[in-house]
C-alpha cells in the first residue's frame, strides 16, 4: 500500500500483530523520482495492544541487524542473544519462552522498552522486515548481513550446557575411578629370585 | 515484485550441493506442510508447475524422487541432488509456507485459547505422525525420536517455526543457509 503527498512516499507493510509504515523521499540528487524511496525520514511499527515504536533510519537498521540473523539462527535451533554494541536494539530468547526484544530509547531519562513476543508475533515481525527490504520501490542501501550456514561450534550452543558436558565429564570420572582402583590392587608377589650357585673351583688340570 | 534473492542476484557465493543432513531437513518440512494442507502433495506438483520447475519435476514421481534422497525414507536414494533442484524444492516450501503462513501462526501463537491450540496441535501432529510412520524408516534414530511423544515435541515445534520464519521470498536464503550448516 502507498499513500503519497506531492513527493513524500508513504509504504505500509502489514502482518496480524503489527503494522510498519515508512516514510521517505525520492533522493532527486541522484535521479530516483515517483514511487522510489531514497530516503527515509521516519517509520513506526505499530503492534497490537502495545505502545507504538518510531525512530529513524538508524533505528530501523539496527531493528534488521538484529532481528533477520536472530530468526536465522532461530531456524538451525540455536537461540541466543543478539545486540550490535551501540545500537539501539537488543534481542534474545525469554526466560520465560517467546522472545525478548529491548529497545533503548536515545532520549535522555527514558527506560529502555522491553517487549515479550511469542513465536508468531516474531514470524509476523520477520515478514513485514522482509516485505520492507525486499520492496524494489526501496532503493537505498540497508547494508544488513547475508545469512550464511553456522558452523559446527555454533551449533553446539543449541545444546544446553550441562548435557555437552555430561559425556566428557563422566569419561573422565570413569577414568580416574579405575586409575584409583587399579592402583588399590597389591602389587603381585615377586617370587624369590633362585640363589645362584657358587662358582666351583676349576678342577685342577693333571699334572703331568 | 519482490526484488530477486535468489543465487542470480548474488553471483558471488558459491553455490554447493545440500550436505544428507540439509536434505533430510528439507523433506521434513515438506511433510510439514503435507501434514498442515490435505491435499499437500498435489498443491506441491501444481506449485512447481506455477513457478516454472516443469522442466525439473515434470510430474510428482520425479518430485518425490528428488525427496527420497531423504535418508531417513523408507526407499532413500544416494548421490547428490543438483543445486538447481534443491534450489526449486526450497523455493516451493517457501511459497507453500507462505501460503500457508496462518496456519503456521496459529500454532505458534501463545493468544489462542488454550483448548483450541491443543486441539490444533494434536490434529498436526497426528497427521504428521501418521506420513512420518508411512514414509520413513522406523529403524532410524532419528524417525524413532521424531515419533516419540514427548522427544519429538521439540523437534516438531521447531519444524514449524522454522517454516514460520522462511515463509515468503525474503525467507529462500534464511532456510538454505539453514540447510547448508555443518554436521554438529
Amino acid at each position: 500500500m502507498v499513500q503519497s503527498s506531492v513527493m513524500k512516499q508513504s509504504l505500509v507493510f502489514d502482518q496480524l500483530s503489527c503494522r510498519l509504515q515508512v516514510e521517505g523521499l525520492p533522493d532527486v540528487s541522484i535521479g530516483q523520482s515517483g514511487a522510489a524511496l531514497g530516503i527515509i525520514t521516519g517509520w513506526s511499527l505499530q503492534w497490537v495492544g502495545r505502545p507504538l515504536l518510531e525512530g529513524r533510519r538508524e533505528h530501523l537498521q539496527a531493528l534488521m541487524q538484529v532481528v533477520l540473523p536472530y530468526a536465522r539462527h532461530l531456524i538451525s535451533g540455536v537461540r541466543r542473544d543478539f545486540s550490535i554494541a551501540g545500537e539501539p536494539v537488543d534481542i534474545g530468547p525469554h526466560p520465560e519462552g517467546g522472545h525478548r526484544l529491548l529497545l533503548r530509547s536515545s532520549q535522555p531519562d527514558t527506560p529502555p522498552l522491553e517487549m515479550h513476543l511469542d513465536d508468531a508475533e516474531l514470524a509476523d515481525l520477520v515478514r513485514v522486515l522482509d516485505l520492507l527490504r525486499l520492496d524494489p520501490r526501496i532503493q537505498l542501501p540497508l547494508d544488513l548481513p547475508e545469512p550464511e550456514p553456522l558452523g559446527p561450534r555454533e551449533l553446539l550452543e543449541r545444546i544446553p550446557l550441562h548435557r555437552r558436558l555430561t559425556a566428557p565429564l563422566g569419561g573422565a570420572a570413569a577414568l580416574a575411578v579405575s586409575a584409583a582402583l587399579v592402583l588399590l590392587l597389591p602389587p603381585p608377589a615377586v617370587p624369590p629370585t633362585p640363589q645362584a650357585p657358587a662358582p666351583q673351583a676349576a678342577p685342577e688340570a693333571p699334572r703331568p | 515484485m519482490a526484488k530477486d534473492t535468489s543465487e542470480a542476484a548474488n553471483p558471488d557465493r558459491p553455490s554447493s550441493p545440500l550436505p544428507r543432513r540439509g536434505l533430510e531437513r528439507l523433506d521434513l518440512m515438506l511433510l510439514c506442510m503435507e501434514a498442515l494442507d490435505l491435499n499437500g502433495g498435489e498443491a506441491m506438483v501444481w506449485m512447481s508447475e506455477q513457478l516454472g520447475y516443469g522442466g525439473l519435476f515434470p510430474n510428482r514421481v520425479e518430485l518425490w524422487k528428488r525427496r527420497c534422497h531423504n535418508p531417513l525414507r523408507r526407499t532413500c536414494r544416494r548421490g547428490e541432488v543438483p543445486v538447481d533442484e534443491t534450489d526449486a524444492l526450497i523455493r516451493i516450501l517457501c511459497v507453500m509456507a507462505d501460503r500457508l503462513y496462518p496456519m503456521l501462526r496459529s500454532l505458534l501463537s501463545s493468544s489462542e485459547p488454550e483448548a483450541v491450540a491443543s486441539e490444533r496441535w494434536a490434529l498436526f501432529q497426528g497427521r504428521l505422525l501418521e506420513l512420518v510412520q508411512e514414509r520413513m524408516n522406523p529403524r532410524r534414530s532419528g524417525v524413532q525420536k521424531l515419533l516419540d511423544p514427548t522427544d519429538g515435541a521439540a523437534q516438531r515445534l521447531q519444524l514449524v517455526q522454522g517454516l514460520s520464519l522462511c515463509a515468503g521470498h525474503g525467507g529462500f536464503e534464511r532456510i538454505k543457509a539453514s540447510l547448508m550448516d555443518a554436521v554438529a
